[in-house]
């Protein structure tokens, strides 16, 4: 007798999904994403809400992705995220299709910055929107507020012989040489000349020589900088390791450099294989939701496209990543000149 | 039933016996099992322990050869002034050093000034050793082993964490694990002015440690956040450094608290994952780094198969097994000896008193044993006797009963029932051999008188004297009786002839003449005697007593004291 109650409310749960589920029920929606981007509750109300099932395949490097979509030609999923420095590669090998952006309801919900795809280099091509921007973290400078009063403005400052042994730096080659050609004032960081390489070298064979040491985990980071007394920190994990700094008890600010931190940005895309366009475009669009918008921020700590963080203002330059024009001979550079090579064996063939 | 009780004792004894023995074996087997266990798992627990031991050794040793190099006046004089004779000096020792230990990858003397620039360096190589110079010697300021130990007093040792060396240039050791050691270079001043570095080859020093150990054994070995450096999968080895961390309390949930600290050791089994077809036994320990060091702690494993650790109680159950046998086959021997031992007794005694229950004497019974057994024997005995003793009282009480039914109680004489057989007998042999018989009926005359004159106390002396005289008179086959009162009865066996029948008839009359003394009387007894004879006067011993009665009757009414014949027989 006591059971009835339960009973009812179940048939009454049932009774509500076998109705919210008429528009796409029986249907599959294959997702490949990255861990914290499609946690299982926000994929349940997704579900409840169309009546597909939802499939999530996660991958944790840009390699695993490229060989799971490219395996099939794209037909083994329907939806997937990914940077817009390796987006570029899908569109090539048309893994990728347009999105029908008109479709989607959220998208004005989007801080202008994103609102605004042909502003966001490589999303657009030939008038045709092939990525929704879902995700970003920037590498601004993090700084001790005691040895330095004053916020960085440039990322000059990483030079500075005042800190030097106090700086430490993402143990990263291909966008170290961006970094370097940002702060000699190529406008083109992404794509060095013949004639650039030797100053970029130089430049980073100096920001060695004021390195305290190189870092590649955001734990590693915060541990250096406590025990080493740093003073400054090119942070590859952005705000995540401004957090990290906080909790370990540090007293920290975060700058993000008038020559634009580079950032990346993780979007959302359709694959040449997607069964059905208008569930994988309701998948992004639910997304942008404020729900999961915001359960990116509280539980991932990584910023989303539709609120601005307070620790981040307008005036921020963002520049997005790009692909490189030689990612094999930065990192091959990279490597000679963190193990303290100097310039004439680092720029030998 | 004999074989039934000494089967039935047997089985019994040596099924608690038997069971005695399993019982034992068993707990015996379980309780040694478990300690020869604990004894593998604690000797384990010491081979890790002296591995560490082994490890902590090795660490000293590289730090007294560091301390050596350190304070080498030519690496001071280097630092302070490259001049190149004392370079060569130094690159000599350093090659020397680098000869007297293969696990060393490179051995250099970095200076504080110059980024960090390497001053003597030497690498190991495929080819063998290699002096390196010029520009191919790097700036190294920014490594840890640099800015961490030129930061320590003199003479301490700097240690680093264990990681897959990717600088490149450092030829045998790129790539390799490596844990690199260093230790300041003081000047006069006690100042720092460089470091003294060399670089362990980690898999060269593990697989030593490992050649030491018995061949199953497996060995793991994992820095303070639990990544493994050493597994006996490769591949899950320096994770951290592929992108994708191995951590040993993944793979052992147990060296969690391990890896907290909270506990310096831990002692598992594993029966799953790749160990789920050959279970081990696993020993961990935790060891503090004793010298200034980016990693605080290290975790050393190592692994043997329970197999091998239960094969030493597989041998114990084997003897175990062995034993019990041997003690149930002893309490078989034993039950058996036993139920023959308490059955025999009881054997005999129930023989020997078959033998009396079919009238027999007992004997043999085991009287003088001092046990239950004995007093049994005894009251068997005993009551053997009892009973014979009162057969042969019912038997002469009986005997007695059987005269005084038969017998008169005055004269002992046969009495009318006694006689009455007999004469039946006698005419029945009579019949058969064709013989003859004589009947002689005695009545005593005026015996009345006697009785009612003297006494019946006379009366039956007069009886009494009578019945002895008439059984003297007669012969042995001749049957004398008492029919009762006054009147006796002789009966003669055969006679001769009628004339040897009157003749023994006067001569009882004439016997029973003499007189009777009786408290002062002198009595007299007369009698008439009635004579009938077979087959003459009767077929019958009815008609021959009646017959022979009345007999009596004509010689009381001829005159008394005389005899008459029933009738004058054909002789």
């Amino acid at each position: 007798m006591t059971r009835s109650p339960y009973l009812l409310r179940f048939f009454a749960v049932l009774l509500i999904s076998v109705v919210s589920a008429f528009a796409h029920a029986g249907e599959t929606l294959r997702v490949l994403t990255w861990p914290g981007y499609a946690d299982a509750d926000l994929v349940r109300v997704f579900e409840q809400r169309t009546g597909a099932k939802v499939e999530v395949t996660l991958i944790d490097t840009d390699e695993a992705l490229w060989q799971k979509v490219s395996h099939n030609a794209g037909q083994d999923f329907d939806v997937f995220a990914v940077n817009t420095a390796e987006l570029q590669r899908y569109i090539a090998k048309r893994l990728v299709v347009p999105i029908a952006t008109d479709e989607m309801h959220n998208l004005s919900t989007q801080l202008p910055e994103f609102r605004n795809l042909k502003a966001i280099p490589g999303v657009v091509h030939g008038d045709k929107a092939f990525a929704i921007p879902y995700t970003f973290a920037e590498m601004g400078l993090i700084f001790d507020r005691k040895q330095i009063k004053q916020a960085p403005t440039s990322i000059q400052v990483l030079w500075d012989p005042l800190y030097r042994g106090k700086v430490l730096l993402y143990n990263g080659g291909a966008h170290s040489f961006t970094l370097a050609a940002q702060s000699l004032g190529d406008k083109t960081p992404f794509q060095l000349a013949a004639k650039d390489w030797p100053a970029a070298v130089q430049q980073l064979i100096a920001l060695r020589r004021n390195a305290l040491t190189f870092y590649t985990q955001p734990e590693e980071s915060v541990d250096l900088f406590k025990k080493q007394g740093a003073a400054l920190m090119f942070a590859n994990y952005g705000s995540q390791q401004v957090e990290l700094l906080k909790k370990a008890g540090l007293d920290v600010g975060y700058a993000i450099p008038q020559e634009g931190a580079l950032a990346w940005l993780d979007c959302w895309v359709i694959t040449s294989g997607a069964k059905n366009r208008t569930l994988a475009q309701a998948w992004i669009d639910y997304l942008l939701e404020p729900g999961p918008s915001a359960a990116l921020v509280e539980r991932q700590g990584l910023a989303n496209t539709t609120t601005r963080s307070p620790s981040r203002n307008a005036r921020d330059r963002l520049v997005w990543l790009e692909p490189v024009e030689d990612a094999a001979r930065r990192t091959q550079l990279w490597e000679r000149i963190v193990s303290g090579d100097r310039a004439t064996r680092v720029l030998a063939p | 039933m004999r074989f039934g009780i000494a089967a039935r004792l047997g089985v019994l004894l040596a099924a608690v016996g038997l069971l005695a023995a399993g019982v034992t074996g068993f707990y015996a087997y379980q309780a040694s099992r478990a300690l020869l266990v604990q004894a593998a798992k604690n000797e384990l627990l010491n081979s890790t322990q002296v591995l560490t031991r082994r490890i902590t050794l090795t660490r000293e040793e590289i730090t007294r050869t560091l301390t050596v190099l350190a304070t080498h006046p030519a690496a001071i004089a280097t630092l302070q002034k490259p001049q190149p004779a004392q370079h060569d000096q130094l690159a000599t020792v350093f090659r020397g050093v680098m000869q007297a230990n293969p696990g060393f990858f490179q051995l250099r003397l970095i200076s504080a000034n110059d980024h960090g620039l390497e001053r003597v360096r030497v690498d190991r190589d495929d080819a063998g050793l290699m002096d390196i110079t010029g520009d191919e010697l790097q700036e190294k300021s920014h490594f840890p082993y640099v800015f961490d130990a030129l930061k320590l007093p003199a003479g301490a040792t700097y240690l680093s964490r264990i990681t897959i060396n990717h600088e490149r240039g450092a030829h045998a050791g790129l790539g390799q694990p490596t844990v690199i050691l260093a230790m300041p270079v003081a000047n006069a001043h006690g100042v720092a002015v460089g470091v003294v570095v060399v670089n362990v080859d980690l898999n060269g020093f593990f697989a030593q440690l490992a050649a030491d150990m018995p061949k199953e054994f497996e060995l793991f070995f994992s820095n303070q956040s639990g990544d493994f450096l050493i597994h006996p999968d490769p591949s899950r080895t320096f994770g951290f450094d592929k992108g994708r961390r191995v951590l040993v309390q993944e793979e052992f949930a147990e060296t969690a608290d391990l890896v907290a600290g909270k506990v310096d050791k831990v002692l598992i089994e594993v029966r799953e994952g790749r160990y789920a077809q050959t279970p081990v036994v696993v020993a961990f320990l935790g060891r503090k780094v004793g010298v200034a060091s980016n990693e605080e702690s290290f975790i050393i494993g190592v692994a043997q198969p329970l197999a091998v650790v239960l094969q030493q109680s597989d041998k114990l159950g084997v003897t175990m097994l062995q034993i019990v046998t041997a003690l149930c086959l002893v309490c078989i021997l034993l039950a058996v000896l036993l139920a023959r031992f308490i059955a025999r007794p009881i054997n005999v005694m129930s023989a020997g008193l078959q033998h009396f229950a079919n009238g027999g004497q007992v004997r043999g019974l085991p009287i003088d044993r001092n046990d239950e057994v004995g007093v049994l024997a005894r009251s068997f005995d005993q009551m053997q006797r009892q009973i014979n003793q009162q057969l042969t009282e019912l038997q002469n009480s009986r005997q007695e009963f059987e005269h005084l039914a038969r017998h008169d109680m005055l004269t002992g004489l046969p009495n009318r029932r006694l006689f009455q057989d007999r004469l039946d007998h006698a005419l029945a042999r009579a019949r058969r051999s064709g013989k003859k018989l004589a009947l002689l009926f005695i009545d005593l005359d005026r015996f009345k008188e006697i009785n009612d004159l003297i006494g019946h106390d006379a009366g039956d002396a007069v009886l009494k004297a009578v019945a002895i005289r008439l059984a003297a008179t007669t012969r042995e086959a001749d049957t004398v009786a008492r029919l009762g009162g006054d009147e006796f009865v002789v009966l003669l066996d055969d006679p001769s002839s009628q004339e040897q029948i009157a003749a023994i008839a006067q001569k009882l009359l004439d016997g029973l003449k003499p007189e009777i003394a009786f408290e002062a009387h002198a009595l007299h007894a007369v009698a008439s005697i009635g004579i009938s004879q077979f087959p003459h006067d009767g077929e019958t011993a009815t008609e021959i007593l009646a017959n022979a009665d009345r007999a009596m009757y004509q010689a009381k009414a001829a005159g008394r004291n005389c005899f008459r014949f029933f009738s004058t027989a054909a002789g």
